[in-house]
């Protein structure tokens, strides 16, 4: 029987493309990254994520500034800009709100990774 | 290699020519493309300007910049409705409510004492010619933002929203059709709600027209941290 769940599953998430589950997280993925680094402007974002996942998994510009903007408007995070070669660079970083919701939203996350990984590869062994 | 200022120029032409009609949305796209741009050119300096600016555009997707003002719009719009909210609702605390109490009674008093027939048209010809006086100011709002250069989208929402009035008054019109109050208005009850909303109507319509935005460039000034730098 676990065998066919984990088909179905597997099957699933390959039909899905790993696109989209990140795609679900990417507001706790941009939480994350500015918690650990403070301040970042959105292509410094995309990049960090890419180095960090050694290009497995790209932010598209198109999903983030979108995303940033929502999370601003949500009050979890506070801009602040900054003159760069010729141009006004914004950056963005949590707020105290942020800081708390970052907190919630990956204690989240993992538990559904727990979840996932029961599912997926279930232990059968009792003791 | 960095960009140079006139083609930091170019890349704010190349948003406002993809639908990018504000300078804060603008600005951020601006620093994303250039970052893009200066990248690809650590990797090769020999690739055009041009050329390069066209793949970082292409990652934003077949809906180019779109999703990026639908979602700061939204976002913006939040923001707005924030800020009306914390000026509205000191019409209904001490000593700003016994005004809008007052106002109340004078429509609730003036309806006692015109006929049955009367009363209907009585509400909504109040109505139409309060929300004429504040309709014609909204318009002159409106013309303040078609003068400036640099368009931000929160002084957009500011000095813009006036003119969905235009809407809800006729929506309104409609909804408090002299026929339909007449019913309404019949019972005291019915009256004294109807004076009320009206009344509660008018102020908020008084709060986005007149009390905000005189105070536009307060907000800008908060809301954008690049404000004064520009």
């Amino acid at each position: 029987m676990h065998k066919k769940i984990m088909y179905i599953l597997r099957k699933y998430l390959n039909s899905m493309g790993n696109s989209k589950l990140y795609k679900g997280s990417l507001n706790t993925i941009i939480l994350k990254l500015l918690e650990e680094q403070g301040k970042m402007y959105g292509y410094e974002i995309t990049q960090k994520v890419k180095e960090l996942t050694k290009g497995e998994l790209k932010i598209t510009e198109g999903a983030l500034y979108p995303a940033l903007h929502k999370l601003e408007a949500e009050g979890l995070l506070d801009v602040e800009v900054a003159k760069v070669d010729n141009r006004i660079r914004k950056y963005y970083k949590l707020t105290k709100k942020g800081v708390k919701e970052t907190g919630d939203r990956l204690s989240e996350l993992e538990d559904f990774i727990r979840s996932m990984q029961q599912l997926v590869n279930p232990k059968w062994n009792i003791s | 290699m960095k960009l140079t200022q006139s083609q930091i120029q170019d890349l704010y032409d190349f948003t406002r020519r993809h639908f990018v009609e504000h300078y804060d949305v603008q600005t951020e796209l601006v620093d994303h493309l250039a970052n893009g741009i200066e990248q690809q050119w650590a990797v090769d300096p020999n690739i055009p300007f041009q050329e390069a600016l066209q793949a970082e555009f292409s990652k934003f997707g077949v809906f180019g910049f779109h999703d990026v003002i639908s979602e700061k719009t939204k976002a913006m719009e939040k923001r707005y409705w924030k800020i009306l909210w914390s000026f509205y609702k000191t019409y209904f605390k001490l000593p700003r409510i016994l005004m809008l109490i007052i106002m109340t009674l004078v429509v609730y008093t003036s309806m006692g004492v015109l006929t049955y027939e009367s009363k209907g048209y009585f509400i909504s010809f109040l109505f139409l010619g309060v929300m004429s006086v504040i309709f014609v100011k909204a318009i002159k709002n409106r013309k303040r933002l078609k003068n400036n250069s640099k368009k931000w989208l929160m002084e957009d929402m500011i000095l813009n929203h006036g003119t969905s009035l235009a809407f809800v008054n006729l929506g309104l019109q409609v909804c408090i059709n002299p026929m339909i109050l007449k019913e309404v208005v019949l019972h005291p009850i019915g009256a004294f709600v109807m004076a009320f909303l009206l009344t509660a109507m008018v102020l908020l319509f008084y709060v986005m027209v007149y009390v905000i935005p005189p105070r536009t460039e307060e907000f800008l000034i908060k809301t954008y941290p690049e404000y004064k730098m520009g």
